[in-house]
C-alpha cells in the first residue's frame, strides 16, 4: 500500500512522472483490493438499507 | 544550408508537438465539462420528479432519485464500463470476440475496463491516458440519465432499496448492453443491420421507458388512481413550476450529454485528423447539433401546445422534439427537425391517455415521452435517411448502411432490452416483498413513515396525509 514511487529523485530524474498510472497501489494488487471493499460495503449498504425500509412498513 | 535544414526540422517537430498537447487538452477538457452539463439533467430530474410528487411524499421522491444517480454511477464503474467494451460482437459471436476495428471483446474489455489487476491503470489517474476518465464519466452520466429517465414513472409507491436494483440493472447493465450493440462501431446491429441512433433515442431513452413500462406493469398505480370501473384520476403533483423548471434544465443537460456523442479529431482514438464524427466514424460538426437540437425543442414545444394548451405536456413535447430527431441530428436538415419534432410533440398526449386507458400508472409520461416516441425518432430515420453510411473510415467490406429495416429491427431490439429487464427484475422483487410500498403507508405518506425531516416544515401540507 502507499504511494508508488519510493524515491522522488528517481521520478523526476528519469521522467517516470510522465506516462503513468499514479494513483495509490498502482503497480500492485491494492486496486483490486479496494474493489472488493468497496462492492462488499456496497452490497451491505444495500441489505442494511433495505432492512430499514422494512422495518418502516412495520 | 543542411544545419539550417536540421534546425527547421527540429522547430517544425517541437511546434508540431506543442500543438498535439493542445489538442490533447481541449478534447479531454471538452468531455470533462460535459459531465457537469449532464449532472443538470439530473438538478432537472430532481426537481421535476418533486414536482410532480404530492407533498407528503416530495423528500422520498428525492431520495429515490438521488440514490440512482449514486449506485449508478458507482456500479458502472465496477461493471458496466466492461460490458460496453466486452459485448458489441455478442451474440453474433457468442465467444464475444473483437470485432473489425479491434476495440471490443472479452478480451479487450478486460484488458481496459476492469478496476483491478493491469487494467486498473485505466480506471484511474494516469499521466499517459487522458481519455479514459473522461469517457468513463460521459458515459457514466449517460447511464445514470437513464435510470433518471425510468424513476419519475415510479414515483409515490415503489420501495426505495428497490427501485435502487431496478436502477443499477438498468443503468449498468440493460441500455449498456444496447449501446454495446448499436452505438459501438463494432457493434453488431451496426455492422450487420445499418443501424444509426447519433443522440441515442433508442438506446436511451426507449430502452429507459420501455424498462419503465415493465417495472409498472408489476409495481401498480398510486392508491387512488384508477377507479372501480376502469377510469382514471388525475393526481397532481404538488409544484408544477417546479417540475417545468426541471424540465426546462433538462433540456440544458442535453446539450452536454449530445455534445458528449462526438468524437474530436486529431487523437490516437479519433477516426479522423481534421474533422469530428459520431461515434459510428461518420463526420459531423457541433453546428449539426446547433441548429438541430434548438430546432427539435422549439418544435416538440410548439406540437404538444396544439393539443393540450398545458405547460406540463409543452415541456414533455420540448423533449420529445429532441428525443424524436436524437437518431438523426447529425444529418437531419432543420426544416426536416421541425417537422418531425412538431408531429413528435402532437403524439405524446394521445400516446400518454392511450396507455393510461391500458391501467398504466405513468406518473411523469416517461414510458411516452422516452420510449414511444424514443422509437418513433429510430424508425423516423430509417423512413428519412435511408442509405447513409452506418460506418466512417475503416469499415469492412459490405457493411450495411442506413435502411428502415435496420432501424424497425433495432427499435424492436430496444424495447425488448428495456422492457425484459424491467419486468424480470421487478417480477423478482415484488416475489422478495421489494417492490411495492404498502397501500397504508401510501396513504399516510411516504415522508411521515420514513424520511427524517420535512418538505415544506412550515407551511404545506397534503390534506389527504396523517403527517400534519
Amino acid at each position: 500500500m502507499g504511494y508508488f514511487a519510493e524515491s522522488f529523485t528517481d521520478l523526476y530524474a528519469d521522467g517516470a512522472w510522465i506516462d503513468m498510472g499514479m494513483y495509490i497501489g498502482s503497480g500492485s494488487s491494492m486496486p483490486g483490493w479496494f474493489t472488493v471493499i468497496a462492492s462488499v460495503m456496497l452490497v451491505a449498504i444495500l441489505v442494511k438499507g433495505n432492512n430499514d425500509e422494512q422495518d418502516h412498513y412495520k | 544550408m543542411e544545419d539550417q535544414i536540421l534546425a527547421l526540422t527540429a522547430e517544425l517537430a517541437a511546434v508540431k508537438s506543442a500543438a498535439q498537447v493542445t489538442n490533447t487538452m481541449f478534447a479531454e477538457a471538452y468531455y470533462y465539462l460535459t459531465i457537469p452539463l449532464m449532472v443538470i439533467i439530473h438538478a432537472g430530474f430532481l426537481l421535476y420528479e418533486m414536482g410532480q410528487t404530492r407533498v407528503k411524499n416530495v423528500l422520498s421522491s428525492g431520495i429515490k432519485n438521488l440514490l440512482a444517480f449514486a449506485f449508478t454511477i458507482i456500479t458502472f464503474y465496477l461493471f458496466g464500463w466492461w460490458f460496453y467494451w466486452a459485448l458489441p460482437t455478442f451474440p453474433y459471436d457468442l465467444a464475444a470476440g473483437a470485432g473489425y476495428m479491434e476495440i471490443s471483446g472479452i478480451a479487450y474489455a478486460s484488458a481496459i475496463a476492469l478496476p483491478w489487476g493491469d487494467s486498473a491503470q485505466y480506471m484511474g489517474p494516469n499521466m499517459g491516458d487522458h481519455s479514459s476518465g473522461v469517457f468513463w464519466g460521459a458515459f457514466a452520466l449517460f447511464a445514470a440519465t437513464t435510470a433518471s429517465i425510468a424513476s419519475g414513472a415510479l414515483i409515490e409507491r415503489i420501495q426505495t432499496v428497490g427501485f435502487v436494483i431496478c436502477a443499477i440493472v438498468l443503468g449498468s447493465f440493460a441500455w449498456v448492453v444496447a449501446a454495446a450493440w448499436a452505438w459501438h462501431a463494432d457493434g453488431w446491429l451496426v455492422t450487420e443491420f445499418g443501424f444509426h441512433d447519433f443522440g441515442a433515442a433508442g438506446l436511451v431513452h426507449a430502452v429507459a421507458g420501455f424498462f419503465a413500462l415493465g417495472v409498472l406493469v408489476n409495481l401498480g398505480p398510486r392508491i387512488g388512481k384508477f377507479n372501480a370501473d376502469g377510469s382514471a384520476n388525475k393526481i397532481a403533483g404538488h409544484n408544477l413550476p417546479l417540475t417545468i423548471t426541471g424540465l426546462m434544465l433538462i433540456i440544458v443537460g442535453f446539450f452536454g450529454f449530445l455534445m458528449a456523442c462526438i468524437i474530436l479529431p486529431g487523437e490516437g482514438w479519433s477516426w479522423y485528423g481534421d474533422a469530428g464524427t459520431t461515434i459510428y466514424g461518420t463526420p459531423m460538426t457541433l453546428s449539426a447539433l446547433a441548429f438541430n437540437i434548438c430546432l427539435a425543442a422549439s418544435g416538440g414545444i410548439i406540437g404538444a401546445w396544439v393539443f393540450t394548451k398545458d405547460p406540463f405536456w409543452m415541456m414533455s413535447g420540448c423533449l420529445a422534439g429532441i428525443i424524436s430527431t436524437a437518431s438523426g441530428l447529425d444529418i437531419y436538415f432543420g426544416s426536416h427537425v421541425i417537422i418531425i419534432s412538431i408531429v413528435a410533440g402532437m403524439l405524446i398526449k394521445p400516446c400518454a391517455d392511450w396507455l393510461e386507458g391500458l391501467g398504466i400508472d405513468d406518473a411523469v409520461g416517461a414510458v411516452t415521452v422516452h420510449g414511444t416516441i424514443g422509437v418513433f425518432g429510430v424508425i423516423m430515420l430509417g423512413v428519412f435517411g435511408s442509405g447513409t453510411p452506418a460506418l466512417g473510415a475503416y469499415a469492412p467490406e459490405g457493411v450495411a448502411t442506413v435502411n428502415l429495416f435496420g432501424q424497425i429491427v433495432g427499435a424492436g431490439v430496444m424495447f425488448l432490452l428495456g422492457f425484459v429487464p424491467g419486468y424480470i427484475v421487478s417480477w423478482i422483487l415484488n416475489k422478495a416483498g421489494m417492490l411495492r410500498i404498502p397501500d397504508a403507508v401510501q396513504i399516510q405518506g411516504l415522508d411521515a413513515v420514513k424520511v427524517p425531516a420535512q418538505a415544506y416544515p412550515e407551511s404545506m401540507v397534503s390534506d389527504e396525509s396523517d403527517s400534519k
